[in-house]
């Protein structure tokens, strides 16, 4: 190979690495800066956060939705399994699971749990925990839980606020333990 | 010397890659845009580009099967959605659930005014006869039984269509969707 040939193909090679690694590495860290967030840097996994509701002057996250009254939970399963419960609400509400490449694995809506939900997280391959209802694995150790519930007025939202503090996403460790 | 000649190969393809990686997501942002009528989705693929532009552009968001997302942001001639004009959206039954319409600035966020009209929903929004209606987009309410207030939403506001747990049925085209006309516009060709 002649002397500039070996840099070119050098600078290819690079190029080639480089763009892949972006293009790879861009849902991971966007999705690693949203579990941060939510988590205040790592100081509250598994547990809810709620929003404030979206105004003119909460500049969070373009295009937000203000008809929702929206909860956050940051998952941690380092400790074993996590259970994630909500109480019915009367309109339309949705649970969304988001693993730590920001793609939702599992979803449920008020259609499918008329009654609330209750299920247990666990890592995927893990064995299930006995007598655990709805049991869903996700594919990383750490993650998102939305709980978004529709709340189009001041009233509904402080509705839906209220309600929110019977919402749960703990640890099944931290909920044994005294 | 030839130290020198390893790290500028090696830079010059770091910058190449990280340009051409850029330059793959603007052009697949674009390339991911549907039209349908006046509005905008996006129809992005599960590939690994399509990721990423999602994780830049809507992370978090609500996933497809309980929601379609549709953007408008130029009126019936192409021209871009001013605070000065005045606009109408109308429609009918949309086959879902439940929609909302919000109105944002051009930077994204709610239009900094304190109307508390930046967004209707189907629960809010009065139908006539046949299950049409309509709703004023302009900077102050006047006469109008419904609206969105653009005040202070400047030029290059847009409207953001989402239609919650969208019927089997229902097809993301012209028809299926509202429209927005101009009722008067003080830049308007004559």
């Amino acid at each position: 190979m002649s002397g500039l040939g070996k840099y070119i193909l050098t600078a290819l090679l690079v190029a080639v690495a480089t763009h892949l690694a972006i293009v790879h590495a861009i849902p991971r860290l966007s999705m690693q800066a949203a579990i941060e967030r939510v988590s205040d840097n790592g100081a509250h996994y598994n547990a809810w956060t709620q929003s404030e509701r979206v105004t003119p002057e909460l500049r969070a996250d373009v295009r937000p939705s203000p008809e929702f009254a929206e909860s956050a939970c940051a998952y941690d399963l380092a400790a074993g399994a996590v259970i994630v419960a909500a109480p019915p609400w009367e309109q339309y509400w949705s649970l969304s699971f988001y693993d730590a490449k920001g793609e939702a694995f599992f979803v449920l809506d008020d259609r499918e749990a008329r009654y609330g939900a209750e299920i247990t997280l666990v890592r995927a391959g893990r064995r299930h925990p006995e007598g655990a209802s709805q049991v869903v694995e996700s594919p990383s150790r750490r993650g998102v839980v939305l709980l978004r519930r529709l709340a189009p007025t001041a009233a509904h939202f402080a509705e839906a606020q209220a309600l929110g503090m019977e919402d749960v996403c703990a640890s099944v460790a931290a909920l044994r333990s005294p | 010397m030839r130290v020198l000649a390893w790290l500028g190969a090696i830079l010059c393809g770091a910058a190449l890659g990280a340009a051409s990686a850029w330059a793959a997501l603007e052009f697949g942002r674009h390339e991911s845009l549907e039209r349908a009528g006046q509005w905008t989705w996006s129809n992005a693929g599960a590939d690994p580009y399509a990721r990423a532009i999602a994780a830049s552009d809507a992370l978090l968001a609500p996933p497809a099967r309980d929601v379609r997302v549709f953007s408008l942001d130029r009126d019936e001639n192409g021209q871009p959605l001013q605070e000065a004009c005045i606009y109408e959206l109308a429609g009918g039954s949309l086959k879902g659930r439940w929609w909302s319409a919000t109105l944002y600035a051009r930077d994204g966020f709610l239009a900094a005014n304190s109307d508390h009209a930046f967004a209707l929903d189907s629960t809010r929004v009065a139908v006539d006869g046949r299950g049409h209606w309509a709703i004023r987009i302009a900077p102050v309410r006047g006469e109008a039984r419904q609206w969105l207030s653009s005040r202070a939403a400047r030029r290059g506001f847009s409207l953001t269509l989402r239609l919650y747990t969208p019927n089997d049925e229902f097809r993301a085209e012209a028809d299926a969707l509202p429209t927005l006309r101009t009722l008067s516009c003080p830049d308007a060709p004559a």
